[in-house]
C-alpha cells in the first residue's frame, strides 16, 4: 500500500521532470556500459590468471618427472624395500620442488598390469583421491603428455579451485605408474576476488560522478527551459510583466529573447483589447446616460399626448397611442442595457441580506398574476411550508424570478407554467417550468446570449428586451449560484435556478431537479 | 400654493416640464445652471426643489450640500445616473428622495405631494426619547438646553421610530411611512437617512443609544 503510493509518487517525478528523467536514462546506460567492462575484465583477467599458473604448473610437473625419475635410479625392478623406499621419497620429494607453496602429490600404479607391484600407493597428507577421476585416470594412461584438469578440493570448509595435472610415469622394471599433482589456486582466486571488489567499488564511484557531473550538466541545460516554462505560468496567471533573464548568445538566450518578445506582443495586445473593451462599455455606459434625458422629455411629452388623446381625429389619437407604448419599450432597453453595461464594467454591488425565499416568489406571482390572467395561463406553485431562508440581493431575485415567470407565460401557448421552491443543507432552488412551443438543445443553449430570440421569424409582440436572460445569468452568478435550462421542442422548457445558502458556500447541489415533465 | 424650484439644464426637458406640472397646481420657478441654483433659491423661497445631479457650472450635490446649511427644504434629486454611488452621493449630502430619469410626470408628482405633506395626526404633542424632546406642533426639537435643526423629512422619521418606542420598523416599513412609497423603492435611502439623523442626535455616531439597528429587520427608537 505505502510502497505502491510510494513507487506511484517516484513514477510521476520520473515522468513529470525532465532533468530526473535524463538524469536515470544517462546512470542507467553508463552503469550497464560499467557492468559489461567489468565483466569483460574480470573474465580477462580471471583467464590470465588461470593460464599462468596452469603453465606454471605444467613446467613444476615436468620438472618433477625428471625428480621422480632421479629416485628411481638404480633401484630394482621388483619388490624390494628399496623401492618402496623410493615410493615413500616420492611425495616429500615433490612436495617440496620449485615454488608453489601448496601442492599436493599422488603417485598411483596403473591398474590391470600383468606384474603389478605389492606396494604402496603414496601420496600427500589430506588430498582427496576422489579428485582423480577414472576419466582423467583414462586420459592421463592413453596421453604420452602432461594433461591438466580444473576441480574443486576443499580447504578447511572453503571450496577453492584447483589445477590437477597427470602424466604417466613408467618406474624401472616397467611397472605403469601415473604422478599427479594438485596445485590450488587460492592466490589466484584472492586475486581475482580482489581484483573484482576493486572494479565494482570502481564501478559504483564512477557511476556516482557521473551521475552528479550529469546532474549538473542537465540543471545547467534544463534551467532555461524551467524558468520559462515558470514564466509562461506566471503570464498565464495573470503577471504579464514576467519576463526572462537574457544571457549569453546561446540557444537558451534565444529561447529566452523569443520568449520575451511573445510576452510584450501578448501583453501589448492584451492591454489594448482591455483599453477597447473599457471603451467600449464606457461607450455604451455613456450613451445610455445620454440618452436618458431627452428619453425623459419625450417620455413626457407622449405622456400628456397620451392624456389628451381623446381630443384628436382619429389617426393622430393611434398614432399617439403607439407612440406612447414604444416610449415605454425604448425605457425598459435602455434601463437594461444599462445594467448589463454595469455587469460588463464590473461595476455591480450586491447587497446581500437573508430573506424568505417563498416571500420573494410569492410577491413575485402575485404580481405577475393579472399578465397570466390575460394570457389565461393557470400558474402552479408548489412552495414548501415554513421559511426559506437565503442570502441574497432581493431585488435581484425578484427580476430574474419576474423574468422566468413572463418568459414562461409568454411562450406556454396557455397551457399551465409550474413555479417549485425547495432547499436543501447548503442551497435553494427555483424552477420555472412551461409545457409550451419549448426549444431545440441548440436554442437552449443560445437562450443566455444577449438579444437572442428563438424564433428569428417570430413577430416580436411580446415586450422583453433581449437582455432579460442575459441579465438574469449574471444575476444569478453573482450570488455565485446557476441558471440553467433544458429544454425540448413542443415539450417546453424548463429553467432552474439554484443559489448557495451562504455566499461562502461554494460546494452545494440543486435541491430541484432539471427536467420537464412529459406527463 | 406650493412653490417648487426646479433645477435642469436640458432646456426642452425644462418646458416639458413646465406643460406637464401646470396642471397639477404648483407655481413654478426654474434655474437652468448649477450656478443660477443658489440666487434661483434664496430670491424664490421655494417649498421645495427638484434637482438634478448632472449640471454645467456647480453640480446638484455641491448645491444641495450648500442649501443645506442654512435649510431644511426639501429636495428631490432628479437623476440620469442610476449608478448607486451617485445616489448614494446625493442623499448623504442631504437629498430627501431621487427620481431616476425617465419618470412618469404622476411618479413625480407624487413623490412631490409625499414630500410636501404635513405629518399626519400625531397622538401626543411632545414625545420624548431619551434626552431629546420633539415637539409636532412647532417642529422644535431639543436635546436638554441644546435646538436641534432636523429637516423635516429626518423630523418625520424620527417622530414615526419615536412615537412607538422599541417597536421595530422594517425599511419597507418606514419607506412606506416616512417615504410614502407604495411601491418598491431603494431601500439605502433609509440607512443614510439613519445615518443622517443620527449624526444629529446622537452623542456618539458609532454607538447609537437613540435610533438602533435590528440586524436583519431594521430599525428601533431606543429605550427611554
Amino acid at each position: 500500500m505505502i510502497f505502491s503510493r510510494i513507487a506511484k509518487a517516484a513514477l510521476d517525478r520520473f515522468r513529470s521532470s525532465l532533468q530526473i528523467r535524463a538524469l536515470v536514462y544517462t546512470v542507467a546506460l553508463s552503469g550497464s556500459a560499467l557492468i559489461v567492462l567489468g565483466g569483460v575484465l574480470s573474465v580477462s583477467i580471471g583467464n590470465g590468471l588461470f593460464n599462468t599458473r596452469t603453465e606454471h604448473a605444467v613446467m613444476e610437473s615436468n620438472r618433477a618427472k625428471f625428480a621422480v625419475a632421479r629416485l628411481f635410479q638404480g633401484v630394482p625392478g621388483q619388490n624390494s624395500w628399496q623401492l618402496q623406499q623410493a615410493l615413500d621419497d616420492v611425495v616429500s620429494e615433490l612436495e617440496s620442488i620449485g615454488v608453489s607453496q601448496t601442492r599436493q602429490v599422488a603417485f598411483i600404479q596403473s591398474p590391470n598390469q600383468a606384474n603389478s607391484l605389492n606396494l604402496s600407493s603414496p601420496r600427500s597428507a589430506g588430498l582427496d583421491l576422489d579428485l582423480i577421476t577414472k576419466d582423467f585416470r583414462k586420459l592421463v594412461r592413453s596421453e604420452p603428455t602432461v594433461q591438466s584438469q580444473t576441480v574443486q578440493i576443499m580447504r578447511g570448509s572453503e571450496s577453492i579451485p584447483a589445477i590437477l595435472i597427470g602424466q604417466r610415469f613408467t618406474l624401472p622394471g616397467g611397472h605403469r605408474y601415473e604422478l599427479y599433482l594438485v596445485y590450488d589456486m587460492y592466490n589466484e582466486q584472492q586475486t581475482l576476488a580482489f581484483v573484482q571488489r576493486t572494479l565494482v567499488l570502481g564501478g559504483l564511484v564512477t557511476l556516482l560522478i557521473i551521475g552528479f557531473f550529469s546532474f549538473l550538466v542537465t540543471s545547467w541545460l534544463v534551467r532555461p527551459v524551467q524558468d520559462a516554462a515558470e514564466a509562461s505560468e506566471l503570464i498565464a496567471s495573470g503577471d504579464l510583466d514576467r519576463r526572462l533573464v537574457v544571457r549569453g548568445s546561446d540557444v537558451a538566450a534565444v529561447l529566452a529573447r523569443s520568449f520575451n518578445h511573445m510576452a510584450d506582443s501578448l501583453q501589448d495586445k492584451i492591454k489594448a483589447l482591455g483599453q477597447l473593451s473599457k471603451m467600449q462599455q464606457r461607450f455604451v455606459s455613456d450613451v445610455s446616460h445620454e440618452l436618458r434625458t431627452p428619453l425623459t422629455t419625450m417620455k413626457l411629452s407622449a405622456d400628456y399626448l397620451y392624456g389628451e388623446k381623446d381630443g384628436f381625429p382619429d389617426p393622430a389619437r393611434r398614432s399617439v397611442e403607439i407612440l406612447h407604448g414604444q416610449m415605454d419599450r425604448f425605457d425598459v432597453l435602455l434601463a437594461d442595457l444599462l445594467e448589463i453595461s454595469r455587469y460588463d464594467a464590473a461595476g455591480v454591488k450586491p447587497e446581500f441580506e437573508v430573506h424568505d425565499i417563498n416571500g420573494l416568489v410569492g410577491t413575485s406571482l402575485a404580481a405577475i398574476q393579472q399578465f397570466a390572467d390575460s394570457k389565461g395561463v393557470y400558474l402552479d406553485a408548489d412552495i414548501p411550508s415554513g421559511a426559506v431562508q437565503c442570502e441574497v440581493d432581493a431585488r435581484r431575485i425578484d427580476r430574474i424570478i419576474n423574468n422566468l415567470l413572463t418568459n414562461a407565460i409568454e411562450h406556454s401557448e396557455g397551457k399551465p407554467v409550474n413555479i417549485r421552491v425547495a432547499q436543501n443543507d447548503r442551497a435553494i432552488a427555483i424552477s420555472v417550468t412551461d409545457h409550451g412551443i419549448g426549444m431545440s438543445e441548440n436554442e437552449a443553449r443560445q437562450a443566455f446570449n444577449r438579444f437572442w430570440r428563438a424564433d428569428p421569424s417570430r413577430k416580436r409582440t411580446t415586450g422583453g428586451t433581449g437582455l432579460g436572460l442575459a441579465i438574469s445569468i449574471e444575476d444569478a452568478q453573482l450570488h455565485q449560484g446557476k441558471l440553467e435550462v433544458i429544454a425540448e421542442p413542443g415539450f417546453g422548457a424548463c429553467f432552474r435556478l439554484t443559489i448557495p445558502k451562504r455566499q461562502d458556500v461554494t460546494d452545494y447541489v440543486s435541491p430541484l431537479p432539471l427536467a420537464l415533465d412529459k406527463a | 400654493m406650493y412653490k417648487l424650484l426646479i433645477v435642469e439644464d436640458d432646456d426642452a426637458l425644462r418646458e416639458q416640464l413646465e406643460i406637464g406640472l401646470a396642471s397639477s397646481g404648483f407655481e413654478l420657478c426654474f434655474a437652468a445652471t448649477g450656478l443660477e441654483a443658489i440666487p434661483a433659491f434664496e430670491k424664490h423661497k421655494p417649498d421645495l426643489i427638484l434637482l438634478d445631479l448632472m449640471l454645467p457650472g456647480k453640480n446638484g450635490i455641491e448645491i444641495c450640500t450648500e442649501i443645506r446649511k442654512t435649510s431644511g427644504v426639501p429636495i428631490i434629486m432628479l437623476t440620469a445616473r442610476t449608478d448607486d454611488s451617485d445616489m448614494i452621493r446625493g442623499l448623504e449630502a442631504g437629498a430627501d428622495d431621487y427620481v431616476t430619469k425617465p419618470y412618469k410626470i404622476e411618479i413625480l408628482v407624487s413623490r412631490i405631494k409625499a414630500r410636501l405633506r404635513p405629518i399626519k395626526d400625531v397622538q401626543q404633542t411632545i414625545i420624548k426619547i431619551g434626552p431629546v424632546e420633539l415637539d409636532t406642533l412647532s417642529h422644535e426639537v431639543r436635546k436638554g438646553d441644546k435646538k436641534i435643526a432636523l429637516t423635516p423629512l429626518e423630523f418625520k422619521l424620527l417622530v414615526t421610530l419615536a412615537s412607538h418606542p422599541n417597536e421595530v420598523f422594517s425599511r419597507e416599513m418606514l419607506l412606506e411611512q416616512v417615504w410614502e412609497y407604495t411601491y418598491k423603492a431603494d431601500t439605502r435611502l433609509v440607512n443614510v437617512h439613519v445615518q443622517r439623523l443620527r449624526s444629529k442626535i446622537e452623542d456618539d455616531q458609532e454607538d447609537p443609544k437613540l435610533v438602533l439597528t435590528v440586524r436583519g429587520w431594521g430599525y428601533k427608537a431606543g429605550p427611554e
